[in-house]
């Protein structure tokens, strides 16, 4: 999020689309009827009207995976209408620069495109700058080359008629809902949007978020309070577990994975440190060095010197261009390239796309360890219903691990708020909490590293590896300290401005990340998370106070929230170039003429009318301004609409190209494909029901399983009518990758789509279930439906849009 | 037993008479101890009210047998009016409340009988049907139910307050009457005042039994 | 002093999220059952004696032909003429303090009256302890100021409690804000419950809800009519027995014709 869950009850329009808000973030809804109470318009765009339609204004039915149809239409729609905030679009977006002339865009493709490979060149997809290497921009926004311009002309496709055609959402819905939310782009408006796992599983997912990022700069609603793009993060830490790199192809703090060509942290620098030649460019990410040493320092300690590099080296490289997602390594497992498995706190079997490969690639390993709160689905696969356990040769470990309350530590909400959690109770029988497992899993290792030797021991045996607490336990607050980061050495800091020196002891907590350095002086294990300590060691995730001077809701003294307790990000966006708050009722932010009063704000510099001083306020990019034109995607600088791998369709109403043409395919025998094939008509969609977590351990506990107990298949009553199918029937649900038996739930919630002129009809049923419990539970995991493909930049799965039969079972 | 007094009951009478009688009885006390927060008490003397319950269902079932055999007993007798004397019995009061000249002569039961005979058969039934379905509700429509419970209670005042009634009038209301309920043996001077028709009729169609006369039952016990 | 609290149920807040199911199965320890999806989000089915309170799940199309989810979280109402209180033999059933109803359940004898009496339906029987269950508003955190399990649980402030008149007043004023066929069901009938409604439709759109709850006819008559005239009956009838004896006299059998030995002859 870049805003806040409190921070909702600020917005004057609520967009929540590709979220089931209501259902599985119940607290976000708090804030969202807030904001309704005074009376903000509350929209919910789904394929299924659900528990949070129930709440909204109004609900507008979508076909699961065409949301950047729906988006680019709204852009079209505001710029059209001249609805944009234009002096935030001038400004604080990159909308004035010029696009460099040799970018195009053709029949879906953008320049650049190796067909092969199924991936772009993206050397055209730049904005031009002078010679002193500052962006030139024309701030009238009438070149035709101008960013603008060119975003304009890439939605002019995007009319009313054809995005209706292709999201099945009727024009007078879309214009409701374009006018509507376009409205927040008046100065005193925000509008926010709330997105989760509806935008994330799609072959475009990435690009969905963009879409509305775009929208959210044309509104001038990034920065300010009730606005923002919000993230409803499915699980209470999953934000904590991005931040602190639970992903392949990233370090903790977001820092980025080195490769194999990449071998020296000179070279790791060079590439990664973000330079800007602009005055007027904050630049934060000049800042990386810092960051990168810092990190290696709280690696490996003392170990790490200047002179190896601080253990640079001993940092595992990705093979340059390989991939390790869990679609990857579900493929791989499945190939037989996979020997070993750590299955920690997850439940593959259920929860990974296309169960039937996932589980015949399990039965392909040669040991699995599962690190789990009950048995599980993954865990026991060796003995489900129809498999020949005979014939599996995997050894399987089930470690008992401690539930969350059972455990101490920090916890981190979709809010970027970190806040410190006590343990309640013990772990029962055997259970040990996860970093316990941990400990002893390495300590083990380094013995036999120590005794054994091995290929290449130095990076295990070097680590910096004391966070036990004096009963030898795993000591969390010692981790969390560590993350936060100390001075490794007596250290005196020289303030560039006014000159005055700062005197700081080895051994003491940073107590902000613009005091990490880069020549291993400091370490720091995370550098968002310097600054969740105070310089005495005093925790400031355990802080619980309750003032809101502002009345906004920031609560600056609840908790931490990264980066330095900024609960807004980008907040100097909330000001005009004079540093005025856009909505006077709402002062985020405001500048005194010496300095910034509210939030903390990004940075202490004055705001853009101070010439030689003032600074853009997006620091994090290195032209300081919001991207309306964005390079970073690998699919394209502007969203463009692409089919899912299966629907209805066979020919994109938009462009010649059906699919995200950047997206990877795989190509196993289980990876069949029916697109737009009658054998299967129906879109389908997967989800999570509140009553469940994601993979359904919540069936173990007797309350939950009693209020959802068995799988359902969410069906409107046309479509079950004219297929004989009555509410609680029994039914089958089949894709060209499996089928499942479960019950039909025939509702009137559900309503066809009207799809190029086609009745499309769509269904949908939850992933929470599997045969392990309860007991006598049929095999109704919904994934055997889905397929293995995901987005093309995140490789999160497709969840949420391919094609099915169902029948009477 | 005294030489000439007349039987008036057998011993199978007068087991179910008790009966139906004692059960009754227990029956309107466990209700009433139900009915009546003041008479909680009453369940405490059972150890509790869940026992008076378990008393009054099973006492109720207890009642109903008795009451089949009561019914099958007397509805010959008690069930029917026979007219016009039983309507100039029931114009006169019975005598009971007035002076009445000439009160037509009674048989073995009198009117009053008749209609307590009946109120107990009717009301019995009711109560024993409503009671099995407020025993059993969830088998039935909760309309029924709750109609049961008014059914239920009305029974209980139309019963509880004929039982006082016959009460007085088989101990100090009409003296003598007592014994055909315990003996069966009654004076002949009772059944004269009481019920002349029946003496006639015994006498007419030598049934009459009289104690320690040449006319007794086989078994040589009379 | 009597402190009448109401909880206010406030529908158009609910998200139907049964936080509160759980909350109260949690704090009143109260096991679930094995259930089976019927073709609806509601479970269990309806109220049981595991199941003191229940989201009820309802697709109602309006006149407009839009479809509307309604949720409704039923459970006891606690009136204030309460049937199963009049009903209840032994006095298990009882008013609190706070005017919720409560129940002893020692003393619950398990005869379901209350059952019938119930004009919400909301008694359950129990066969394994021959008791009937049902929401006591959490006396026992209420006697602490502690807000009832459900309250304490709601995420969006749907559920709340507090002073009855002060709820009474948020309730109209909330519908009023609402608008529409918004009203406040609960204070006009069985002299005013204690758990009030601020419902976003008409009271009869619901499934499940009496639109206008009494004690029913049947119980009045029972406990108001023929419960006194019982005791009435029978006194009147010994009043008049003993007055007949004493006026009228008995009726004696002629002393001439109680001839000693007059049948020896």
């Amino acid at each position: 999020m870049t805003n806040h869950y409190i921070d909702m009850k600020n917005s004057d329009c609520i967009l929540i689309m590709g979220s089931n808000a209501a259902e599985n973030h119940p607290i976000a809804f708090k804030w969202i009827l807030r904001a309704k109470d005074r009376g903000a318009k509350i929209i919910h765009v789904d394929p299924r009207y659900t528990r949070t339609s129930a709440r909204c204004d109004y609900h507008v039915p979508l076909r699961s995976g065409t949301d950047i149809a729906f988006l680019g239409g709204m852009i079209k729609h505001i710029i059209d209408n001249n609805m944009i905030q234009e002096e935030y679009v001038k400004y604080y977006t990159n909308a004035s620069q010029i696009v460099n002339p040799d970018y195009s865009f053709k029949d879906g493709l953008f320049s650049g495109y190796d067909a092969e490979k199924r991936s772009y060149k993206k050397d055209t997809w730049t904005t031009m700058k002078d010679a002193a290497g500052i962006p030139i921009r024309d701030y009238t926004l009438q070149d035709p080359q101008c960013v603008y311009q060119m975003l304009k002309k890439h939605y002019e496709r995007y009319t009313l008629d054809k995005v209706s055609s292709i999201t099945g959402v009727s024009k007078e819905d879309l214009l409701q809902v374009y006018n509507e939310y376009g409205a927040t782009g008046a100065k005193d408006k925000a509008g926010t949007e709330c997105y989760a796992l509806g935008w994330t599983h799609h072959t475009v997912g990435s690009q969905n978020i963009r879409a509305m990022s775009i929208i959210q700069l044309l509104l001038g609603n990034m920065g300010v309070c009730g606005g923002g793009i919000n993230a409803l993060r499915g699980e209470p830490n999953v934000q904590g577990s991005t931040d602190h790199a639970i992903l392949y192809n990233i370090l903790p703090g977001y820092l980025k994975m080195p490769s194999g060509p990449v071998d020296t942290l000179a070279k790791y620098i060079e590439k990664y440190t973000s330079k800007s030649t602009d005055p007027q460019s904050v630049n934060w990410y000049q800042n990386y060095p810092k960051y990168t040493v810092s990190f290696l320092k709280a690696m490996w300690g003392d170990k790490a010197t200047a002179e190896n590099e601080f253990g640079y080296s001993w940092l595992p490289k990705l093979d340059d261009g390989k991939h390790h997602s869990i679609l990857h390594t579900q493929d791989a497992m499945y190939a037989g390239k996979i020997k070993g498995f750590f299955a920690y706190g997850s439940n593959v079997a259920v929860s990974s796309p296309n169960s039937t490969k996932v589980r015949r690639g399990l039965e392909k390993l040669k040991w699995m360890v599962n690190v789990n709160i009950f048995d599980n689905e993954t865990a026991s696969f060796w003995k489900a219903p129809g498999v020949d356990s005979n014939a599996i040769d995997t050894e399987v470990f089930l470690l008992p691990a401690a539930a969350s309350m059972e455990k101490e530590g920090s916890q981190s909400n979709s809010g970027r708020l970190v806040q410190w959690r006590y343990k309640a109770a013990n772990p029962p029988g055997d259970a040990w909490a996860d970093g316990d497992i941990t400990m002893k899993i390495m300590d083990t290792l380094r013995e036999l590293y120590k005794k054994e030797g091995g290929a290449f021991p130095e990076q295990i045996l070097n680590l910096k590896w004391d966070y036990r607490d004096a009963l030898g336990k795993f000591d969390a607050l010692k981790v969390s300290k560590q993350i936060n980061g100390h001075y490794t050495q007596d250290l005196t800091i020289t303030d560039p401005v006014t000159g005055a020196k700062e005197e700081n002891k080895k051994s003491e907590t940073v107590p902000t990340f613009a005091k990490l350095m880069a020549d291993g002086s400091t370490s720091s294990g995370n550098w968002l998370m310097s600054g969740s300590f105070d310089q005495k060691g005093l925790n400031k995730m355990a802080k619980r106070g309750k003032e809101d001077p502002t009345g906004l809701g920031l609560f600056a003294e609840w908790a931490y929230a990264w980066p330095l307790n900024r609960r807004i990000i980008y907040n100097r966006a909330s000001c005009d170039l004079e540093g005025k708050p856009y909505n006077p009722k709402m002062k985020l932010l405001e500048w005194t003429g010496e300095k910034w009063v509210g939030d903390v704000p990004d940075g202490p510099a004055p705001p853009l009318a101070n010439k030689e001083k003032g600074k853009l306020p997006f620091i994090m990019k290195a032209d300081g301004v919001g991207s309306l034109f964005g390079p970073g995607m690998v699919e394209g600088p502007f969203p463009e609409h692409y089919e899912p791998l299966e629907g209805p369709l066979s020919k994109n109403l938009m462009s010649g190209q059906l699919l995200n043409p950047a997206v990877k395919v795989f190509k196993s025998d289980l990876d069949k494909v029916a697109n737009a094939d009658s054998k299967y008509p129906y879109v389908c969609t997967t989800y999570s029901c509140t009553e469940h977590w994601c993979s359904g351990f919540t069936r173990w506990q007797p309350w939950l399983l009693e209020m959802m107990p068995e799988a359902y298949l969410e069906i409107s009553d046309k479509l079950a009518a004219s297929l004989g199918i009555k509410n609680g029937d029994q039914i089958k649900v089949a894709s060209i990758r499996g089928e499942v038996k479960c019950v039909a739930m025939v509702t009137k919630r559900l309503v066809p789509f009207q799809i190029d002129g086609k009745t499309v009809h769509e269904v949908g049923m939850p992933f929470n279930y599997g045969w392990r419990f309860p007991e006598g539970a049929s095999d109704a995991s919904a994934n055997y439906l889905t397929p293995s493909i995901g987005c093309a930049n995140t490789f999160c799965p497709e969840y949420k849009a391919f094609m099915v039969n169902v029948s009477k079972a | 037993m005294k030489i000439g007094m007349i039987k008036a009951t057998g011993p199978f009478e007068r087991v179910v008479h008790w009966c139906v009688a004692l059960s009754c009885l227990l029956l309107c006390f466990t209700g009433m101890g139900m009915m009546y927060h003041s008479l909680n008490g009453l369940g405490t003397m059972v150890g509790g009210m869940a026992n008076l319950k378990t008393i009054h269902n099973f006492g109720g079932i207890f009642f109903a047998i008795s009451l089949v055999f009561t019914i099958g007993m007397w509805w010959k007798e008690a069930g029917l009016f026979s007219f016009p004397e039983d309507w100039q019995w029931i114009i006169a009061g019975g005598g009971y409340l007035w002076h009445v000249e000439n009160m037509p002569e009674v048989g073995k039961y009198n009117p009053g009988q008749k209609m307590f005979f009946l109120v107990v058969a009717l009301f019995g039934a009711i109560m024993v049907a409503s009671g099995l379905i407020i025993w059993f509700p969830f088998s039935f429509a909760v309309s029924l139910v709750r109609m049961m419970y008014v059914l239920h209670a009305l029974g209980f005042v139309i019963i509880f307050a004929f039982f006082f009634v016959h009460l007085y009038l088989v101990t100090i209301g009409a003296p003598g009457s007592a014994p055909a309920m315990f003996t069966g043996w009654v004076t002949k001077a009772w059944v004269k005042k009481q019920h002349p028709k029946w003496l006639k009729e015994m006498e007419e169609d030598g049934t009459l039994v009289v104690y320690g006369e040449e006319k007794c039952s086989k078994k040589g016990r009379c | 002093m009597k402190k009448e609290l109401v909880k206010l149920i406030d529908l158009s807040r609910c998200t139907a999220c049964r936080g509160c199911q759980v909350a109260c199965k949690q704090w009143n320890e109260l096991p679930a059952k094995r259930t089976k999806n019927f073709g609806s989000y509601q479970n269990p089915p309806d109220l049981q004696w595991n199941t003191w309170t229940l989201i009820r799940f309802q697709e109602h199309e309006k006149k407009n032909g839009k479809v509307n989810w309604l949720f409704r979280k039923d459970g006891c109402m606690h009136c204030t003429d309460a049937a199963c209180i009049k009903v209840c033999p032994t006095g298990a059933l009882y008013h609190t303090e706070f005017g919720s109803v409560s129940m002893h359940a020692d003393k619950c004898i398990g005869c379901k009256a209350c059952i019938t009496a119930c004009p919400f339906s909301v008694p359950k029987y129990n066969a394994d302890t021959n008791k009937i269950a049902k929401c006591d508003l959490c006396y026992t955190r209420l006697q602490v100021n502690q807000p009832p399990a459900c309250v304490l649980s709601c995420p969006t402030g749907a559920l709340q409690i507090g002073a009855k008149d002060a709820m009474i007043k948020k309730a109209y004023a909330r519908a009023e804000e609402l608008g529409g066929d918004a009203n406040v069901y609960g204070d006009k009938f069985v002299d005013g419950t204690h758990v009030v409604y601020i419902l976003p439709e008409r009271a009869d759109v619901y499934e499940h809800l009496p639109v206008d709850p009494k004690v029913p006819l049947e119980i009045i008559i029972w406990k108001d009519v023929l419960k006194p005239a019982g005791l009435l009956a029978a006194g009147a009838v010994v009043a008049g027995c003993f007055l007949h004896y004493i006026t009228h006299g008995p009726k004696t059998p002629d002393d001439e014709t109680t001839c000693e030995g007059g049948n020896k002859s």
